[in-house]
């Protein structure tokens, strides 16, 4: 029964991880590129939820749209004043660029926030519910509930809607999109926007839950990684069945080896799956 | 790029400068940084054989410098033996953990050999805090006083001076020769264009791996030099994401895939690390990262050669004919 | 039989860009292949090459089975090319360039920096030697390129639109150059648009469309074949002709 609790509370945490790290695998399967600050971005979503929480008093469908649209505003400025340019360039400038970001971001937010853990105050939604013997704390459950909800409607818009088709015209032949009059540039930062928005709002939904300080950034980018390794580049259903994937493996690890082995776990999956199949489970060979 | 060979008697001053930087400024204070400044070097020099010229930019460099730096105080702690007998066994390790990581990622875009050295640095890190043979999360500590000269232990930071800058000179020294021969020119054109590079034979798997050798090697005497200097490793100060991005910052700075490049970037950051670490104070370390951040965005964003690539435009035609070797 | 490639098959997914293509080359000859863009010239190109790996077919050189062999391999046993975007190494200096081709058969520095002072002697490049790749024009590109792959003492030259978006003036230099090369001994494939270069370079040429090779013979015959012609004009083409100078 425990084990089964277990297992719940990580497919759920495992459903944000999913929600996110779509974000991060939108950017790669667009631009062949891998943004070293995703994690923070999400971090940042949390904040944001703080700050509205704290200043405004809104409860989280505020909160979660504040995150989501300040992230975007973020992603999408990032993109026009720092992206566009390195894409062209050298290979360090691309890896150094979102790299430095990450500091940049993760390190203000300590000297803002302090490297103290927070938590959200006590939001509408609140308490457990018993559900044929597991107990879930509600936070956790709407969190990972949405999250699903979330990632299912950004594969929808990127297969099923206008603009979706033309983000992934521009992913698959850049050239020939923009014979077919559609503007790269405008897409690529479009796609930051939701790829930061997405992390946001994320960050947002993990805030009712978990509490968290500046250091999560770091861990959450390399648990998009992951993710983005095992699910396939450019798979966002692929992200979603590695996120599941990623979160139920980091809870039964730490619940059979120990809390702190929940990240060695998840970083050796990744290690072994450079060797064995490094274009993830729905990727081409 | 610019011409490899630096100017003939820039490099005549700068060795004369660094060899009697001591004599001039013997304050402990003051040496310290020449130290501190000594290691960044060579750290920043070794990451860019294979970040700068190859053009395979690891972020995660740290793992190498960690193992370097546990090898001797490991040995010392398990075995009371002279910590310089775990230099080697640094090395080996760091080279074995160069291919397991190399072969892999590198038959894939640059970017997935990016994450794999953050990912395994991180994963090594928080392993090494867990296991108790090498101190977890307190970590080693080194003999307190010498029993003899090849303990390595020295009041003075003199001697450690000059071992340092003997290591910092054979590392440049080795550098340069690669420069000059094809195993150097293999590199550039790898950096300038895989598949081209390909098409004319060269073995690009094989030469990328053997630059992660040879740059994982050196990390790891940095990192041995620096715990048997300190008497003191954690996983966070071998293994920590502040080591490898000081390596990258500084080869960036002065110039990724030049000779001297790293070299001047320490002489530019070391200094300002130690200014602002005074001014900021105790808080400082927060502040001193912000600044790395935003210096290493500026670099990516403006001038990813470095210093040496803004002087390369700056300086007129002219005036760089007189300085080319 | 210096090349042979048999039923060679390219498909991505479900799409065969390259459909049972066959090819045979003698030593010290030039051929030629045309045909309309999307044909799957380049990617039987690259196929040729190394670059890419046949789905289905077989290619040998001078007997040996390189079907799979690596880029690198092929350079090794004699086969070099060039790309149709060039690909030259922009932040290293010309003679850096060759130097880097010449080293496959010269592993010591003195010995690559002779001769590729004397690939860029031949291919008129003398002037621009310590200039950045950057800064040469396309055309200069272009002949850095066939340069830099020169070096590399080929047997087979794989020359993929070396000779394109040149002047008039320009592209009777590099007619002659590749002539040049030919003389050489080095035997040529040559993938082009332009007939003037066919027709003047080539005594046998195959046409691609579509994937599969609809015509091969001498230039003059294989341009008044009904299908190529259909093929050109029937997709609203038309067959390039340099203006005579």
């Amino acid at each position: 029964m425990l084990l089964l609790q277990v297992i719940v509370g990580g497919l759920l945490l495992g459903a944000i991880y999913a929600l996110f790290s779509s974000g991060l695998t939108l950017i790669w399967g667009m631009m062949n590129f891998i943004n070293f600050a995703h994690g923070e971005f999400v971090m940042l979503g949390m904040y944001v939820a703080l700050l509205v929480v704290v200043w405004l008093g809104g409860g989280p469908a505020v909160f979660g749209f504040a995150a989501a649209f300040a992230l975007f505003v973020l992603g999408v400025a990032v993109y026009l004043s720092l992206i566009r340019h390195v894409l062209r360039g050298p290979m360090i400038a691309q890896i150094l660029s979102t790299f430095g970001l990450a500091l940049l971001l993760r390190y203000t937010a300590f000297w803002i926030f302090s490297a103290n853990f927070v938590s959200l105050p006590q939001t509408s939604l609140s308490g457990t519910v018993n559900i044929s013997g597991i107990l879930m704390p509600v936070p956790q459950l709407v969190a990972g509930l949405v999250a699903i909800m979330l990632t299912v409607g950004l594969h929808l818009l990127l297969t099923k809607t206008t603009v979706g088709s033309k983000l992934l015209a521009v992913s698959e032949d850049r050239n020939a999109a923009m014979l077919m009059g559609i503007r790269p540039d405008r897409m690529q930062a479009l796609a930051w926007g939701l790829s930061a928005g997405a992390a946001g709002i994320a960050g947002a939904l993990m805030a009712t839950a978990y509490p968290w300080s500046p250091s999560v950034g770091e861990t959450f980018g390399l648990t998009a990684f992951v993710v983005v390794a095992l699910g396939g580049f450019g798979s966002v259903p692929g992200a979603l069945y590695a996120g599941l994937i990623v979160g139920l493996i980091q809870a039964i690890s730490a619940f059979w080896l120990g809390p702190i082995y929940k990240d060695i776990v998840v970083y050796a999956l990744f290690v072994a799956l450079l060797w064995l199949r490094p274009q993830g489970l729905m990727g081409k060979a | 790029m610019k011409s490899l060979t630096a100017a003939g008697p820039a490099a005549l001053l700068l060795a004369a400068g660094l060899l009697s930087y001591p004599v001039v400024f013997s304050d402990p204070y003051y040496l310290d940084i020449g130290v501190t400044f000594l290691l960044a070097a060579i750290s920043a020099s070794a990451w860019n054989v294979v970040g700068g010229y190859a053009g395979q930019v690891s972020v995660g460099h740290s793992m190498f410098f960690g193992i370097g730096a546990y090898a001797p105080l490991l040995f010392y702690t398990l075995f009371k033996w002279p910590p310089m007998v775990g230099i080697p066994v640094g090395i080996a390790v760091s080279v074995a953990l160069a291919v397991v990581i190399g072969v892999p990622t590198f038959r894939l875009t640059g970017h997935y050999f990016s994450m794999a050295t953050i990912a395994v640095a991180e994963l090594i890190r928080i392993f090494f805090g867990t296991w108790n043979l090498v101190g977890a999360a307190i970590g080693l500590q080194g003999p307190a006083t010498a029993r003899g000269w090849w303990d390595l232990t020295f009041r003075s930071e003199l001697p450690y001076y000059y071992i340092f800058l003997a290591v910092l000179a054979l590392l440049l020294y080795f550098t340069f020769a690669v420069e000059r021969r094809r195993f150097g020119y293999y590199l550039r054109a790898i950096k300038a264009g895989e598949r081209a590079s390909r098409s004319l034979g060269v073995p690009v798997q094989q030469t990328k791996i053997k630059a992660l050798i040879f740059s994982a090697a050196f990390t790891s005497v940095a990192g041995s030099l620096y715990s048997i200097k300190t008497g003191f490793i954690d996983p966070e100060s071998g293994f920590g994401i502040l080591v490898s991005v000081q390596m990258v910052i500084i080869a960036a700075l002065g110039g990724a895939g030049t000779l001297f490049g790293p070299l001047v970037g320490a002489l530019i950051l070391i200094p300002l690390q130690t200014a602002t670490n005074t001014w900021f104070g105790g808080g400082g370390s927060g502040l001193t990262y912000i600044l790395y951040g935003g210096i290493i965005v500026v670099i990516a964003r403006f001038e990813p050669g470095g210093v040496f690539e803004l002087w390369d435009r700056i300086v007129p035609r002219r005036w760089r004919r007189k300085y080319a070797a | 039989m210096l090349l042979e490639a048999q039923a060679v098959t390219k498909a991505f997914d479900s799409f065969r860009a390259v459909s049972d293509a066959d090819i045979a080359v003698e030593e010290g000859e030039i051929v030629g292949l045309i045909g309309p863009n999307g044909a799957g010239k380049s990617t039987f190109f690259n196929c040729l090459a190394g670059d890419m790996v046949p789905t289905a077919g077989r290619i040998a050189f001078a007997g040996e089975d390189v079907t799979r062999a690596s880029p690198e391999a092929h350079a090794r046993i004699g086969v070099g090319r060039t790309f149709q975007v060039p690909a030259t190494f922009e932040d290293m200096s010309v003679l850096d360039n060759v130097m880097v081709g010449a080293y496959l058969r010269h592993p010591h520095r003195n010995d690559a920096r002779e001769h590729a002072r004397r690939i860029i002697e031949l291919t008129g490049l003398k002037g621009q030697m310590d200039q950045w790749a950057r800064s040469l024009g396309t055309p200069g590109r272009k002949r850095l390129e066939i340069a830099r792959v020169l070096a590399t003492s080929p047997r087979l030259m794989l020359l993929d639109e070396s000779l394109a978006g040149l002047t008039p003036t320009e592209l009777q230099e590099a007619i002659a150059l590749v002539r040049t090369i030919h003389e050489m001994g080095v035997t040529i494939v040559i993938v082009e648009h332009i007939m003037e270069v066919i027709m003047t370079l080539t005594k046998r040429v195959l046409v691609f469309n579509q994937g599969h090779v609809i015509a091969s013979g001498k230039p003059e015959d294989v341009v008044k074949d009904e299908a190529v012609i259909e093929a050109y004009l029937g997709r609203g083409q038309h067959i390039r002709r340099e203006r005579r100078q």
